[in-house]
Parts: structure tokens; sequence; C-alpha cells
């Protein structure tokens, strides 16, 4: 090999990785719609083959070395909504003698989880159903153990969502017995295997004991009221005697979670 | 090109494709967090037989890929893995990567520095970033480098790898 050849060889390495480099530091610096939406038409197209492949191992998984977990869960609910209709029966007569109408119920829809190497996973999450079976970005998603999250895009098979360890997730919240509301965030710059939430935004009045239910208030309309979110922890700090901020131990981990549910909340309103 | 060049392509290509299938078919069973990259492996087996070049474009793709799979900090993957990818093709001519210890350093090392361009470019903490580079990173990094010396083991006729004895 000539001396020329061999330079204008190591020229080319040269800007091929200068190249990439520009490209991704592009790709880092797009809008985060700009982003979502090129993610997804990757995944819809060139992707749809390793999602697809993924989601049928998930499944194959699920049904081979879950069965008796589910199963038991499956059992436990069963005799959990043995108390059910009296409980209707009992809440819809509450509502009439206070002239209150039925409460919305929502469509819901079980998907796979289909967890990447990648060390960001976690933050966001690939789901094995998407636009074709109803999935909107805006649906809440939820575990057995409680919220997980928000889906932020979604294609005909497979849908991304953003769960409450991003740093962009926030949520309306109320406490168990309804007397504190509040904002809850993950904890900034928290050891990833040991992300909290923060309780933000409670008065420094009003004070909620370690141990209380933080659920879903329901307000800005994002979140159905009611999802379990977590327990809180104990106080965090104390902004200027004006507010405080709890810690709270979310009940869903989104590293663990495998399979979860997605309020069809969009599709519900539209019916409705 | 010679028939014995394009038949030694062809099968580093089956090779790579394996990898790929086993990562998004076979990965999912074994576990979440600490599971091997399978394609940040089949990543730097390619890395290791080309050009600086071709191997920032292929961590760049694979890069990418693993962005669009989980957009949390879309771009940092695909930054991470070009640099992963030159790296190993340049330190190619630095180490010898027929010995099978250096072969599972380079993975490691990959695995390893992979994660912490990742997790600087998207912003980490320093409590997140010391979890993850001190507990998880390197217990994923190991469990690829085995996974990577099996494959190498396994595939040595077809990768044209002379093993030191």
């Amino acid at each position: 090999m000539s001396r020329d050849q061999g330079r204008s060889l190591s020229r080319s390495d040269t800007v091929l990785l200068v190249s990439c480099l520009a490209l991704s530091i592009t790709a880092m610096l797009l809008p985060s719609a700009w982003a979502l939406a090129f993610a997804s038409s990757v995944r819809a197209t060139a992707l749809a083959p390793v999602v697809w492949l993924q989601n049928n191992a998930e499944q194959w998984r699920s049904s081979r070395l879950e069965l008796e977990d589910i199963a038991a869960a499956r059992d436990s609910a069963a005799l959990a909504a043995q108390s059910l209709p009296g409980l209707q029966a009992e809440n819809a007569e509450l509502r009439g003698l206070l002239a209150l109408k039925s409460r919305v119920s929502y469509r819901t829809i079980a998907a796979e989880v289909l967890h990447q190497t990648s060390p960001t996973d976690g933050r966001t999450l690939l789901l094995g159903v998407g636009s074709s079976a109803g999935v909107r970005a805006g649906n809440p998603v939820v575990s057995p153990e409680g919220l997980v999250g928000l889906v932020v895009s979604a294609e005909s098979g497979s849908s991304v969502a953003m769960t409450w360890a991003h740093p962009d997730f926030a949520a309306s919240v109320v406490t168990e017995d309804g007397s504190v509301m509040g904002i809850v965030a993950p904890t900034p710059g928290a050891v990833a295997s040991e992300t909290l939430l923060e309780l933000r935004g409670v008065p420094y009045r009003d004070t909620v004991p370690a141990g209380k239910q933080v659920l879903t208030s329901g307000l800005t309309g994002v979140y159905p009221r009611g999802i379990p979110v977590g327990r809180v922890a104990g106080t965090r700090r104390e902004e200027m005697g004006w507010e405080r901020v709890y810690r709270l131990t979310p009940f869903a981990n989104p590293g663990q979670v495998r399979h979860v549910l997605i309020y069809l909340i969009r599709e519900t309103r539209l019916d409705q | 090109m010679s028939f014995d060049k394009r038949a030694r392509r062809r099968r580093l290509i089956l090779v790579i494709v394996i990898l790929i299938a086993a990562h998004f078919y076979v990965r999912p069973w074994v576990g979440t967090r600490v599971a091997p990259d399978l394609l940040m492996l089949a990543m730097m087996l390619v890395a290791i037989r080309s050009r600086p070049g071709v191997a920032a474009v292929a961590g760049f793709l694979v890069g990418l890929t693993a962005d669009v799979l989980s957009p949390a900090r879309f771009g940092a993957g695909a930054l991470a893995c070009t640099i992963v990818g030159y790296l190993a093709a340049y330190g190619r001519a630095v180490f010898f990567p027929d010995n099978l210890l250096v072969n599972a350093g380079l993975f490691a090392g990959g695995i390893w520095l992979r994660t912490l361009i990742v997790l600087l470019a998207g912003g980490a903490g320093p409590g997140e970033l010391a979890g993850t580079l001190f507990i998880w990173a390197p217990v994923q990094a190991v469990v690829t480098a085995l996974v990577g010396v099996v494959v190498v083991i396994f595939f040595r006729d077809w990768l044209a790898i002379r093993l030191d004895e």
C-alpha cells in the first residue's frame, strides 16, 4: 500500500468518525417531539421485525415462566372481586343520595414491557402494543403495584412510555384521605436503583405523616383519580417556611415491571 | 475480493445476525438489568475486524438503534457507540485481539465506556453516575464479556480468530 493511499484511507476514517459524531450531537440537540417522531417512524418500519421478535419472546416467557404467578394473582383478584357487587350497590346508593354522577370507567389494555440494555432503560419503556390496539400518546400506564407513567408516542405495533423516573415526569396527587394535595416528581440526582419521588407544593401548614399513601388526584385530566403512586417516607426539605417537600417511596419499579395496563383514556373520552 | 475473503465475510455476517436475533429473542428470558448486551457485542466483533471509520459507522447505527428503542436521551447512545466502535477498531492496532483475555477486556471495557458516555450525555447526577458505573455497569460488562468469550471460542473458525494457546 503506497503512502498516499494509506493517508487517504485514514482521512476517510476521520471523515466517517466526525460525520457520525456530528449526526449524534445533532440527534441530541433535536427537539423532544422531533426525536420521538423520528424514533417512532423507525420503530414502525426498519425495527418493526425486532420489536415483534422481542414482544413474542416476552409473551412466550410470560406464558412459560409466570403461569403459576399469574394464576395465583388471578385467584386473589377473583376472591377480592367477590365483595365487589355489594360495594358497587352501596356506592351507587350513596351517589344517588348525594346526587352525584356515576364514576367514569376507562377501558384498559394489557401490554408486555420490552426492556432494553441501555442504561437509560427505566426512564422510558418500550411497550408491546401500539396505536392499532387503541393506544395514544397521553394514555396513563399502570402496573399492579401502582402508577408507572404515561405513553409519549405510539406507532402501530409498539409504544413508548415515559416513567416516573424520567426527569420530565410530574403528576398531580392527593393523600388517601383527600386532605393534602401536591405534585410528585422524581428526586433529582438520586442513584438510579434508589430513585425516589418527591411530593412538592404541600403548604407549610399541612403535614403528611410518614406511611401515608398518595394517589393520583384526577386534576389536569391526565391520570384518572385514585391510582396509587407511593407512600410518604419522610420530610425531604422545607422551603423558606412556605412549602414542605416530602420523600415518597414509589409503589411501581419501572426497571423491573414486566406487564402493564394502559388506560385508553383518550379513546374513552372520544366515545363519550 | 477472493472467494476465501467473501466466505469469511459471509460467516461474520451470519454470526452478527445470530447475535442480533439472540439479543431480541433470547435475552428477554435472562432478565433485565445485568443481561448481556449482544448488540454491543456484535458491534465490537465487527469493529475489531474493520477500519476505524467503518467501525464508527457500525457503532453509530447500533447506538441509534438503542436510542430508537429507549429514547430517554435521544442521540446519547449513538454518540457513545460511535466512540466505542472507533476506539475498538483503533485499539486493535495497539492490543492483540487474538488473546482471549484481551478480547474479554475489550468487550467489558466497551460496555463500561458506553454506559459512562450515555450517562454523562444524558445528564445523570453524581449519585446515579456512581451507582450505575460502579455497581450495574461492571456486572453487565463482565456478563457480556463472558458471553463474548463463549461466542469467540464457539465461532473462532468463522471469525478467523487464531487464539493464543
